[in-house]
């Protein structure tokens, strides 16, 4: 089987189906998603519930999350005995042969940098600071660790960058994937995904013409698209790659309008962000045939909310995830409530679950050739944004956010308190917003409040 | 008033002939439950992060929920609304449940007992509260726990002060009576006494002999895991083993450091709960043979091996024999900044104590327990066991090797 096929044959930008085949790992049906990782898990599933409980196919990994140590020191990923699918990266994060594992330099979303990258280097954070990145480490990296795709460095900068700046970035991306490419016909090495820049199609005409230079084309696996609007007018040659999206769309609209575009593959940070808000993902593609005059419906389910107190019923009816098929409602709002982490692991398991169900139907429409109908019936039976969260989330970690300077506000709340502070509540009786008073806890059963006696 | 029969079957299946080990099956109304057992404690209907399918798998059936986090969160009405703490956290297995007592004196400041009850600060808003045997029961009715704790008056074992301890002692019998008047499903749930008296013989023996006297299905023995000195921890769960009825499990509350079970279970307790091994696995701690390992520390980072060759656990077995086959390296790596790193090691940590009391089992009912303790305290103490181990040991007919340092190896008991 050809690395990747198309099934559906295209003129211009539209919805494709194809299947990505690499190595020996199993195909996957396009278009789909890739899980998206920090520090090699898919955020509170450990690796039993992820194998036994989701049908995740492709797992995207960022190298700066695994190379805290900086050369000379030899970052301990590059030190463990490749697995059985030669891989050190697979060895080291302990995922089953079966997803596919697509390397980049950076997370998705990275955490801004405050340096920019130079000539030879990327700026990158990694969970004790930020450092420089070099290309050379970086090429090298792709050999050592062997996953199944390497996302090729770009300079990546935002649209609104300079004419000027935008060059200085086509120039080093030039240079930077040249560089991989050529590594790449030298070693055995990971299918390449080279960048397409997130600027207009003439910004970075040369560097598009580079790639499909004979020279480098045929080692170029596919494509990692920062910008839909790179895709428009993309030279012939290029057509048939594979495309991997590093927009993070942030609702299924968004994703269908890039499905649209013709991207085959997402990473998609919001699944994980919805589970962290406590909510359940509540769609389906294609959308169910909507009663007259009905309001739009919510994309997901805020678990936080207090009507789901008592509630038995499952996330999404007839859902098949383990969540669904082994807790309630109740049980998940109990467990947001109190802060478990199970909360977070069950939303997860429910959320994954739904957008492989998403992309199934993505697909089946395509198929069907009902596609354009499909998203227009889906933008009208749904929202277009998620909701904004209710509740908070789990603790966030300093890889995952960057620090705006003095005055913000904390990242996590305090989690204790001094024993103390409990004698201070009485004397100021008019504590800010109680969770619950004295009275809400008698009803809950607990003890019944003293009428007229002090503490002694 | 004629007393309707447990909801349990006790059936004791082996005695060690030296120690007063036991090996038995205590059949509760979610299924049986082999003891000598450790119950890990999910203190809020869930066990730190892992799936009670996880928790199947590591081999637990039987597991404890806080009775006073319950009633704060999700609350009594909820818990009738929804039909017990089984249904709300989808747990087929069985559930025990402490009075609720406990955590009012150990976390809440200003509690105060008086004959009533527990006279506390609501946590949330300093007002003042007050739990009574009657509500604790009525709330556990309420969890619908397959074992469930009388209200007792706990004071620290440490106290000085042998007149409160008499007092603490006798309002927890009287308390028991309460309990057992307030119980409305003893025909579905096991309401266990609580052994009381401090570190002081005389008020332990008291106690045992009137709780007895109540006939409940289960006895337990309390007060203890409070910062006592192992030997006279030893010494308590030995003179109450001694007047106990065969018949009947014991349950040594509040204790987990598998040196103490292993001599509580020799000295003839049955059952342990205890957070330790769930909490330390939030801080990066594996429990192994021969200790604990602190995975955050910076020797691992390079350390691809498992964390125990020997164990079975779905972490630890090599990926060939169907298991993660999970490195320490990854697990370095995950420590205190993913949750699945630490919901990893809680399997392997509550996996390591179950498998630690099945092996336990096993040598009871081979009757080899002795040889047992001597290769176990071996391997964990290398330099010798500490002092403690060695005199209770010595007192049920088994000689380990001492330590020279009286108390090396002598670690401070965890509790929560």
């Amino acid at each position: 089987m050809p690395p990747f096929a198309l099934t559906s044959t295209l003129s211009r930008p539209v919805a494709r189906l194809g299947t990505l085949a690499l190595r020996s790992r199993s195909p996957i049906q396009t278009p789909h998603y890739a899980a998206n990782t920090s520090r090699g898990v898919v955020p509170h599933l450990a690796h039993d519930n992820l194998q036994k409980h989701t049908d995740i196919r492709a797992l995207y990994l960022g190298l700066e999350d695994f190379i805290e140590k900086t050369p000379p020191r030899v970052p301990p990923v590059f030190e463990i005995h490749p697995d059985s699918t030669g891989s050190r990266l697979r060895a080291f994060t302990h995922h089953s042969p079966a997803p596919l594992l697509i390397l980049g330099p950076r997370r998705v979303p990275p955490v801004e940098s405050p340096a920019a990258n130079t000539n030879a280097t990327l700026s990158i954070c990694t969970s004790v600071g930020f450092r420089t990145l070099d290309i050379e480490e970086y090429i090298s990296a792709g050999a050592a660790l062997q996953p199944d795709i390497i996302i090729a460095p770009g300079d990546i900068v935002p649209p609104t960058s300079s004419r000027k700046r935008a060059e200085k970035s086509t120039d080093r991306t030039d240079l930077w994937v040249s560089t991989m490419l050529t590594r790449a016909q030298e070693t055995p090495y990971p299918a390449v995904f080279a960048p397409l820049l997130p600027l207009a199609p003439e910004q970075q005409m040369w560097y598009t013409q580079l790639l499909c230079d004979p020279d480098y084309r045929p080692h170029i696996s596919g494509l990692a698209v920062y910008d839909t609007e790179s895709l428009l007018d993309l030279p012939e040659e290029l057509q048939l790659l594979p495309r991997l999206a590093l927009t993070t769309p942030a609702n299924p609209v968004a994703i269908l309008r890039e499905i649209a575009l013709g991207v085959d593959l997402f990473i998609l940070p919001f699944v994980d962000h919805a589970s962290d808000a406590g909510f359940a993902l509540d769609f389906t593609f294609p959308a169910p045939a909507p009663a007259p005059h009905a309001d739009p419906l919510p994309l997901a389910t805020s678990l936080w909310s207090a009507e789901h107190t008592i509630d038995l019923s499952p996330l999404r009816p007839g859902c098949t995830c383990f969540a669904c098929t082994n807790h309630h409602r109740a049980y998940i709002h109990h467990l947001l409530a109190t802060k478990e982490m199970l909360g977070w692991v069950l939303l997860q398991l429910h959320n994954h679950s739904v957008m492989s169900e998403f992309f199934a139907g993505v697909r089946q429409s395509i198929a069907r050739e009902t596609f354009e109908a499909d998203v227009e019936a889906f933008s009208r039976a749904y929202e277009a944004d998620m909701p904004s969260a209710a509740g908070p989330g789990p603790r966030v970690r300093g890889y995952q956010f960057k620090s705006k300077g003095h005055g913000e506000p904390k990242a996590n709340p305090k989690a204790y308190n001094k024993l103390d502070d409990m004698a201070e509540n009485i004397a100021d009786a008019t504590m800010p917003d109680p969770d619950i008073d004295a009275e809400e806890l008698q009803e809950h059963g607990l003890g019944k409040a003293l009428e007229d006696e002090e503490m002694k | 008033m004629p007393r309707p029969p447990p909801a349990l079957t006790f059936t004791l299946h082996a005695r060690c002939s030296t120690t007063r080990a036991r090996a038995s099956t205590l059949l509760l109304p979610h299924g049986p439950v082999q003891l000598p057992i450790f119950m890990p404690v999910a203190t809020q209907a869930s066990l730190k992060g892992l799936t009670y399918a996880q928790l199947r798998d590591a081999g637990c059936r039987l597991c404890l929920n806080n009775t006073y986090h319950l009633g704060l969160k999700p609350g009594k009405e909820v818990l009738d609304a929804v039909g017990g703490a089984h249904r709300l956290q989808g747990w087929g297995g069985n559930l025990l449940t402490d009075s609720g007592g406990f955590q009012m004196v150990s976390l809440l400041k200003l509690a105060k007992v008086t004959e009533e009850g527990v006279r506390f600060l609501s946590p949330h808003d300093g007002e003042p509260m007050l739990l009574t045997p009657e509500h604790s029961i009525a709330l556990q009715n309420s969890i619908g726990s397959d074992i469930m704790m009388q209200l007792d008056d706990v004071i620290a074992t440490t106290s000085p002060d042998l007149e409160r301890m008499r007092e603490a002692m006798h309002r927890s019998v009287r308390w028991l009576d309460r309990c057992i008047a307030a119980h409305r499903r003893p025909e579905n749930q096991n309401l266990f006494c609580i052994i009381q008296g401090g570190l002081d013989l005389e008020l332990r023996r008291e106690c045992v002999e009137e709780m007895v006297k109540r006939d409940t299905p289960g006895i337990a023995i309390g007060g203890l895991s409070g910062g006592e000195a192992k030997d006279a921890f030893c010494r308590v769960v030995k003179e109450c083993t001694g007047l106990l009825p065969e018949g009947k499990p014991r349950y040594v509350m509040g204790v987990g450091y598998p040196e103490d079970l292993v001599v509580a279970v020799a000295l003839g307790a049955d059952m342990f709960d205890c957070v330790w091994p769930t909490r330390t696995a939030r801080f990066g701690n594996a429990v192994v043979p021969t200790g604990t390992l602190n995975l955050r520390n910076a020797a691992f980072a390079t350390d691809f091996g498992p964390i125990d060759t020997e164990c079975r656990c779905e972490v630890c077995r090599p990926v060939s024999e169907g298991g993660l086959g999970i490195t320490r390296a990854y697990l370095h790596h995950l420590a205190g900044k993913e949750t699945a790193g630490a919901h990893l090691l809680t399997v392997h940590n509550v996996s390591y104590l179950l498998a630690l009391m099945g092996r336990v089992r096993e040598a009871i009912l081979e009757d080899r327990f002795p040889e047992f303790l001597k290769g176990w305290f071996e391997r964990r103490f290398p330099d010798g066991a500490p002092g403690w181990a060695v005199e209770a040991l010595a007192g049920v007919g088994v000689s380990i090797r001492g330590g020279e340092e009286e108390g090396k190896g002598d670690v401070e008991m965890a509790e929560g």
